[in-house]
């Protein structure tokens, strides 16, 4: 496996929301399959539009995004869905359905690939295990911690064995005992060949990483480091 | 969309419709409500005209004959008056003895009327035909032909007039009724369907958030739509069956007071006869409902 073919690439890519509102400009970035990448900027910087902008939930005013050298934006909005199984993505606010319990949350992504339910029963619960649920996954969202619950959401994530992991300001919500452990599984899968775009403003965890740093601000990409510390001023 | 992933979507909106609980309730409390006001108002519209329906059959012209006039006589005229089927339902003979007979046995065999009759030595009833018109409008038409006929002369009374302002109010009740039920019956299926569109809309906007996380993680539209559908259907099987039950229960008490005033017998025997008919139409209503409500609803939260 090539650790050096790239998988993501912005080329010339901006993104203006309706009133003249630049939230990108003129982006050219690549990611390598494989790579750890923290992306950090303050509140607002255009991390997540950048993110946003993989998985296709917004398209770029102008430019291409490619995955995989398959331009994103034109991608048939019906068949969006099964593009997305090759992306997993982690949220700040975990975006598990509340109704339904950790098993089922996770479930439910192989449910909508009409996956058979023998093979449901088998890996869900081996990869809520692997994210240390186990034991809790017949419990409801508001059952859980925070933590608890981001786990689960990256459980989910990690089911169809997506190529990339998306996690934008996974550890916002959280204490820093369990930010640390979303963290440690985020690395774990990581050194099993998974990309994983971590988008985060926590300055901490990204000087801990000892991985590829981007810093976005005001749009535009500042600074892109190798195995670099985050410096934020 | 194949079976596995409809039956998923189907348990899925089963899930749904148990889960939310209080919702749940509350939507199916209204459907219930709207559909048991709709189905009510068709009974109690079916009732009135049944009853009145009873009370014309009970309706006829009586007329006596002049007590020479002969049997045969009488025969014929009620053979003439039977040809008329467009205005005469029919055409009943009640002979002197008949009338006698009959006359003593509404009075309960009283012995001392018996002996009186006897008395008199002779049958002091008249010889009459009961004539039953096809509408209630055409007693007055049939009251003047008769009056014209040939046989006027045959005649000795028409027990008409004496209850023609019965009929003529009984007329305008079953017309009132009519009209009054269908106004009522259209202006509450409206109520109905806006009160379960409008809640089955809340409903859904109390889901909006996880249509987006269903999408995210690869749900296709028509996935994340069907469960709503299903729990949209389930609603008006549900509320069908609810409305059901009421229904049984205040025609339960309605009954008694309406014992003999149908044909068919009381109120919970005539709900008995519909009762299928009912549960059919309610299904039907109720599923269609439910499922449109959900369907449109749901559209404006689903990006193409």
């Amino acid at each position: 496996m090539s650790q050096e073919e790239t998988i993501i690439r912005f080329e010339n890519v901006s993104k203006v929301f309706p009133g003249d509102a630049v939230i990108l400009a003129d982006v050219n970035i690549s990611f390598r399959s494989g790579e750890f990448v923290s992306i950090v900027g303050a509140s607002g910087a255009g991390k997540s539009t950048l993110l946003k902008l993989i998985y296709a939930e917004e398209i770029p005013t102008s430019g291409e995004v490619y995955f995989s050298e398959r331009p994103v934006g034109k991608i048939n909005r019906k068949h969006l869905p099964f593009f997305r199984r090759n992306i997993g993505t982690v949220f700040q606010d975990f975006k598990l359905l509340p109704q339904k319990t950790a098993f089922e949350n996770v479930a439910y992504a192989l449910e909508v690939d009409g996956r058979s339910t023998a093979d449901i029963n088998e890996e869900v619960p081996e990869i809520l295990s692997i994210v240390g649920l186990g034991r809790k996954m017949h419990q409801f969202p508001k059952q859980l911690s925070g933590g608890e619950q981001q786990r689960v959401s990256l459980a989910r994530a990690l089911i169809h064995r997506p190529k990339v992991i998306i996690a934008d300001e996974p550890t916002g919500n959280l204490d820093p005992v369990a930010s640390e452990e979303i963290i440690r599984l985020l690395l774990e899968i990581n050194s099993f060949g998974t990309t994983v775009l971590l988008a985060t403003h926590n300055k901490g965890i990204v000087d801990k990483l000892g991985k590829r740093v981007v810093l976005i601000d005001n749009g535009r990409i500042i600074e892109d480091h190798d195995k670099s510390k985050y410096i934020l001023k | 969309m194949n079976t596995l992933k409809l039956w998923r979507t189907f348990k899925e909106g089963k899930e749904n419709f148990i889960r939310n609980g209080w919702l749940t309730f509350a939507t199916i409390s209204i459907l219930s409500l709207s559909l048991f006001i709709v189905s009510l108002s068709f009974l109690l519209g079916t009732t009135s005209h049944l009853v009145l329906q009873n009370m014309r059959e009970k309706v006829s012209i009586n007329v006596s004959f002049n007590p020479d006039v002969p049997e045969e006589r009488i025969v014929s005229i009620q053979n003439e008056l039977k040809g008329y089927t467009k205005e005469v339902a029919s055409v009943e003979y009640i002979s002197r003895e008949d009338a006698l007979k009959q006359f003593l046995s509404e009075s309960g065999n009283d012995p001392v009327i018996a002996q009186a009759v006897q008395e008199i030595g002779e049958n002091p009833l008249l010889a009459s035909i009961v004539i039953k018109a096809v509408r209630p409008d055409q007693y007055e038409t049939i009251v003047e032909s008769l009056k014209k006929s040939t046989f006027q002369n045959d005649i000795s009374r028409i027990n008409y007039e004496k209850n023609k302002k019965i009929f003529e109010r009984l007329n305008r009740i079953s017309e009132t009724t009519q009209r009054v039920g269908l106004i009522l019956g259209s202006l509450f299926i409206f109520i109905a369907v806006l009160i379960t569109f409008n809640t089955i809309r809340i409903t859904i906007y109390s889901h909006r958030q996880e249509f987006e996380i269903m999408r995210l993680v690869g749900a296709s539209n028509i996935y994340v739509r069907m469960p709503f559908v299903f729990e949209g259907a389930l609603y008006g099987l549900v509320s069908s069956v609810v409305t059901m039950i009421f229904l049984s229960v205040v025609s339960y008490y309605i009954a008694p007071y309406t014992n003999g005033a149908m044909a068919i017998g009381n109120f919970m025997d005539l709900y008995q006869h519909y009762a299928f008919f009912i549960f059919l139409t309610l299904v039907a209503f109720g599923v269609t409902l439910g499922v449109f409500s959900s369907a449109i609803a749901i559209r404006r939260y689903l990006k193409a």
